[in-house]
């Protein structure tokens, strides 16, 4: 026993040395706060399994089997003493009779766990399984197999022997089988050291194996983001030169965090399901590759991936850091997005349209334009580029103007002293630029004493409220459909309710990463009937823009199209958005479909709806 | 006090360094002979040049062989200066967006003539000609230009005329490639175009395809995207042809018509063979 256990002791520790080094060597990162949060993480999605529910059938399998350990975890230490002295039994817990009945429930529960698995990967091999790896999930199934099987074995065989020290009657499976154990008390033995022996081997087993997430998955999840979710983490450039991070090209240069996003993946696939650059077939399987350089591109940063992984993966950071290493360190980038980034960084938008026809949108709205020096609005309206320059986008500022200027409000916009919030260029790993620009409008914003900010479009949002703090930038933010369902239910603004149906569909940056859902849906059903698509809210499908995916080309079918088949199944006459890439993307989509459905802002169905 | 001009040519940037040259000191020029290798032509230079300070153009090659210079010397080169104080520069930075104010750390200067920050200098100069011997070093051997198969490039024609959805299919651009090869322009599309496989993606004009800027950009069945117009704002005269009155593209375009580009496009070719005979 001794030698198993220091055998078995010593493999798992040289490994799993090797892996806390690897840990150790990484590079650090801030994931010490909001720890409420982070407590909170881990009683749903660790142990409510909140996560994997998000797929019912492989979640039940799962909770089956995890639940199962949970409870069985005693019983492992009884059978290591066990298998020394075969008359030791753990103190009160081994003579419960409730417990050893809830031992039986949960053998029951993972073997049905097990059977679901296989029933899962033999018979249903969903798609997500695609470049997993198939054979190492057996083997692994098989040990978990065993583990119980062989656990059953030995308390039917103490039953059988008479060495049970709870009442027989309690353990329903153990007594049912103890009928059928021949020779009970060399049984009793064979079963009690096979158990041990398969459990060491899995111990060994464990670390080098992608089961490993049964050690790693909730510390995971409790290093993952509690809350601005849609933050990148910035680069540091003030820093000695043998700590300057510029993104990932080597494995030493991930952060901690990232490290053990590695350690933790299971290869269940459910990231590639999601992704919409994979589902329009322009990537390899995420899972079971490194990732090729054409991948670091085709990534939208939609988030769904980060949504949906069960161990809080966060796919995006990798992507960004990978991306940040080509284009900061090795100038290697799709050549189409160049003239963007040459844009943003010298003229302050994406388009290289001039910074002086910036409110040229506004001039006969009668939209006061802040000064410097004057006193702030109560809001800032924060216009974007693409409102300013895009002739599709710029209907919703138009639109948004024209309701605040009804509802009374209090507003301003920066004119020609907005510029890029510098989103496009950090999501294609353009750290630099970013950073250049956050500092530049943070000066602008802090100069000019604004406290609250209404964006239309969800990637300036998400920069000037979650970005913006790490800048010096601490500003309330706020989407305009929000601002506008507020004004709706104080009675401000009276839409009158039509009988048309109406699919909204969320963008990334807006639903997923910050959790702006609902405003939304009540504008739309204060104008219309509301129709969802299978893919809403949090589970949202993107238009194909993100991640600076507006300025690149795509290879595959469009993510646009895919998404506008499944609006156009909904049977609506108009598709709702809220963003001014979604509407531009899913217009171009309708256009090259030929599809009849409406591409518009909800902003302007609000117009409309109080318009005569 | 001299100075040693790297003198690339009888050209404007070379009489524009000229110009900065003289400003800081008696003129020595001198102009190479020979393929061009600028390791070893900088190698000549600095032997040439002795310890005085060595001025280039700001052009490609002025700035590449004064780097080489620089790196051979071990000594700090300011490229692309608009004004010298002492040994205080001011130089372009960020192809030309900032400019930075330096202090030179060197027993001689190394500098290059931001172009036309500098009147060009009209002083008659005699350079003398260096001939290195570039046996051994990298050198250029042959200019390729790109295979445009015979055709004006999208990039560098005078005349763009550019298809969109209204186009309709590859066979319609048949009357495109006409007015096209009439005005020797070439023909472009628009994203539309290239999704739906009717032309290469290397025809495609706008934000992530090529960006034009022609004397005249004929706009046929292109609705006016902003990635689009991205990709030709560059084009001096906008002519479009658009079924649809309230097309953005009339925004954009200092010549309209409002009509089916099957017809029109060919009755604008009629007109250009009738004019041309």
């Amino acid at each position: 026993m001794a030698a198993a256990l220091a055998v078995a002791g010593v493999l798992f520790a040289k490994r799993a040395l090797f892996l806390w080094r690897l840990v150790r060597k990484a590079k650090p990162t801030e994931r010490f706060d909001d720890i409420p949060g982070r407590v909170e993480n881990e009683v749903t999605i660790v142990l409510g399994q909140k996560k994997l529910f998000q797929r019912l059938l492989p979640g039940v399998m799962h909770a089956l089997i995890f639940w199962g350990f949970i409870v069985l975890l005693p019983t492992i230490v009884m059978a290591l003493v066990g298998a020394v002295n075969r008359d030791w039994s753990f103190p009160w817990l081994g003579a419960q009779g409730w417990f050893m009945a809830l031992v039986d429930v949960f053998i029951l529960s993972v073997l049905t766990g097990i059977v679901m698995a296989v029933w899962i990967r033999k018979v249903v091999r969903p798609r997500r399984f695609d470049g997993s790896h198939l054979g190492e999930a057996d083997l692994i199934l098989a040990l978990i197999a065993l583990v119980v099987l062989t656990l059953l074995g030995w308390h039917a065989s103490r039953i059988a022997a008479g060495m049970n020290e709870w009442p027989a009657g309690a353990s329903f499976l153990s007594n049912w089988v103890s009928g059928a154990i021949p020779f009970p008390r060399v049984s009793e033995r064979f079963f009690n050291w096979a158990h041990v022996l398969v459990i060491l081997t899995f111990l060994v087993y464990l670390p080098y194996s992608k089961h490993l997430h049964i050690a790693t998955a909730a510390i995971n999840v409790f290093f993952s983001r509690t809350r601005n979710r849609g933050r990148l983490e910035p680069l540091r450039f003030d820093v000695p030169d043998d700590e300057m991070r510029l993104g990932v090209n080597t494995i030493e240069q991930l952060t901690w965090k990232e490290m053990v996003d590695s350690f933790s993946c299971t290869e269940c696939g459910r990231c590639q399901d999601v992704c919409p650059a994979y589902n329009t077939g322009e990537l390899q399987p995420i899972v079971g590759n490194g990732v090729p350089e054409e991948m670091v591109w085709d990534c939208v940063t939609c988030g769904a991936c980060v949504h949906e992984c069960p161990v809080s993966i966060e796919h995006i950071d990798h992507i960004v850091d990978l991306r940040r290493d080509l284009v900061m360190m090795q100038s290697s980038f799709p050549q189409e997005a160049e003239s963007m980034l040459r844009d943003v960084e010298r003229i302050g938008n994406p388009w290289g349209k001039p910074q002086g026809d910036r409110a040229s949108w506004a001039e006969d709205l009668g939209v006061r334009v802040l000064e410097e020096g004057e006193e702030p609005p109560e809001i800032l309206y924060w216009v974007g580029c693409a409102a300013a320059y895009d002739e599709r986008a710029r209907v919703a500022a138009e639109s948004t103007v024209k309701l605040l200027q009804k509802a009374g409000v209090d507003f301003a916009i920066l004119g020609a002293r907005e510029s890029c919030t510098g989103d496009p260029a950090r999501r294609m790993g353009n750290e630099y630029v970013f950073q250049a620009y956050a500092e530049q409008n943070v000066a602008t914003l802090n100069d000019a004493r604004v406290t609250k900010i209404v964006a239309s479009c969800p990637h300036c949002l998400n920069s000037l409220g979650k970005e913006y703090p790490d800048f010096g930038g601490q500003y309330e933010v706020m989407h305009h459909t929000q601002l506008l369902a507020e004004l709706v239910r104080d009675g401000m603004l009276s839409p009158a309710r039509g009988e048309s149906e109406i699919t909204y569909h969320d963008s990334c940056y807006l639903a997923r990463h910050n959790d702006v859902r609902d405003e939304p849906r009540e504008l739309v059903a204060a104008v219309g009937k509301p129709v969802e698509m299978p893919r809403n809210g949090k589970r949202t499908f993107c238009c194909g823009a993100g991640g600076a995916h507006m300025w690149m080309e795509e290879r595959g079918t469009p993510i646009n199209e895919e998404r506008v088949r499944e609006a156009s199944e909904t049977g609506a006459e108009t598709l709702a958005v809220a963003c001014p890439f979604c509407t531009v993307m899913l217009d171009d989509g309708v256009r090259s479909m030929g599809k009849q459905l409406r591409v518009v802002d909800v902003s302007t169905l609000l117009v409309e709806s109080m318009e005569d | 006090m001299s100075v040693a001009l790297f003198f690339e040519a009888n050209d404007e940037l070379s009489a524009q360094a000229l110009t900065l040259a003289q400003s800081l000191g008696e003129v020595r020029a001198f102009s190479f002979e020979g393929p061009y290798a600028p390791a070893a032509w900088a190698s000549a230079l600095i032997d040439a040049a002795g310890d005085d300070d060595i001025v280039g153009p700001g052009s490609e090659r002025g700035n590449e062989v004064l780097a080489h210079v620089a790196a051979q010397l071990d000594l700090p080169f300011a490229a692309n200066v608009t004004d010298v104080r002492g040994d205080e520069v001011t130089r372009q930075r960020w192809g030309g967006t900032l400019l930075e104010e330096a202090r030179i750390h060197a027993p001689r200067k190394l500098l290059t003539a931001a172009p036309f920050a500098f009147a060009p200098s009209d002083s008659l100069l005699q350079a003398e000609t260096l001939r290195p011997d570039v046996s051994g070093a990298v050198q250029v051997t042959e200019h390729i230009a790109p295979d445009t198969g015979g055709k004006v490039s999208l990039a560098d024609a005078k005349v763009v005329v550019s298809g969109g959805r209204g186009v309709g299919s590859s066979e319609g651009f048949a009357i495109l490639e006409e007015l096209a090869a009439l005005l020797d322009g070439a023909v472009g599309c628009s994203r539309v175009v290239t999704s739906a496989g009717w032309r290469p993606h290397t025809d495609q004009v706008g934000q992530t395809g090529t960006k034009v800027s022609p004397d005249l950009y004929i706009a046929c069945g292109i609705s006016g995207a902003t990635q689009h117009i991205a990709g030709c704002k560059g084009a001096k005269k906008v002519l479009a042809i658009n079924a649809d009155p309230e097309a953005t593209i009339f925004a954009h375009a200092d010549y309209a018509v409002v009509g089916d580009l099957h017809e029109v496009v060919p009755a604008i070719t009629a007109e250009l063979k009738k004019v041309k005979g």
